[in-house]
């Protein structure tokens, strides 16, 4: 097994522990965090089949994987404020709605 | 010698990750995250991405770190101690689907050949920034106008109600 197949099973582990943490946390700022480490290891995965085929183009979708995560945590945390802001927050399970 | 440092990062990384999904505090799990976020700058390093490990470290563990803790700080601090911890049947369940996926997935992944190698490159910055601005140059161009929208959505959301 080579070092780029490692890497490759490595950011696969990543990205289901993050799947992980998207189903199992209760405080919605925690399901972001989780969402990040998805999208690292998407990007770890891109890496390292990059540098198996000695290409670029891979590291730059993962230049646009950061962007995009970027723009979500913006969007993500805004939502997540008023969220909180609105009524009585009551947690990632009794959030079934966002219209008021 | 590189299976050394790979050994110690992916150990680095996969306990960061743990503890960010499950640890009860979320600023905890923020700096878990933040811990993962620095092991992941050194695989990409291993692998010869010097570029991207910056990038990384600048736009990851600089600004969208902050960001949470700002945003937590935020936020009244009994808000967000009501619903912390994870829920304990779902991780039940989820834990052998996780496991199940990763066994199918490393199998398919060891027992396959990747495609062949095409190419080396000597000069990683160079030559990514050369393919970034001339096969990509339209979708970087509309990553800069996601980030536009991106940032007047957060403020029109955050924005209090009058």
């Amino acid at each position: 097994m080579s070092l780029e197949k490692a890497c490759l099973l490595l950011g696969i582990l990543v990205f289901l522990l993050g799947l992980l943490g998207v189903m199992v946390r209760k405080n919605l700022i925690t399901i972001l965090v989780s969402t990040e480490i998805m999208l690292n290891g998407v990007n770890l995965v891109l890496v390292s089949v990059d540098s198996h085929l000695g290409r670029v183009d891979g590291q730059i979708f993962a230049l646009f994987v950061l962007t995009v995560a970027a723009a979500e945590v913006a969007v993500g945390l805004g939502l997540i404020v008023s969220l909180f802001r609105l009524r009585g927050y009551e947690g990632s399970s009794e959030t079934v709605h966002l219209r008021d | 010698m590189e299976w050394v440092i790979f050994g110690f990062l992916s150990a680095w990384l996969l306990v960061s990750v743990v503890g960010a999904v499950l640890v009860k505090n979320p600023v905890h799990s923020i700096l878990f995250f933040l811990s993962s976020v620095l092991a992941v700058a050194g695989v990409f390093l291993l692998l010869g991405a010097e570029l991207l490990a910056g990038l990384q470290l600048i736009i990851y563990a600089v600004a969208i770190v902050v960001f949470y803790v700002l945003v937590i700080t935020t936020i009244p601090w009994e808000k967000v101690k009501r619903f912390e911890g994870v829920y304990k049947r779902e991780l039940l369940f989820g834990l052998p689907v996780v496991f199940v996926l990763f066994s199918l997935i490393a199998f398919t992944v060891a027992r396959g050949d990747l495609a062949e190698p095409i190419g080396a490159i000597e000069d990683n910055v160079r030559e990514v920034g050369r393919t970034l601005f001339t096969s990509y140059l339209f979708p970087f161009e509309v990553a800069s106008v996601i980030l536009l929208v991106a940032m007047i959505g957060a403020i029109l959301l955050g924005r209090k109600e009058g």
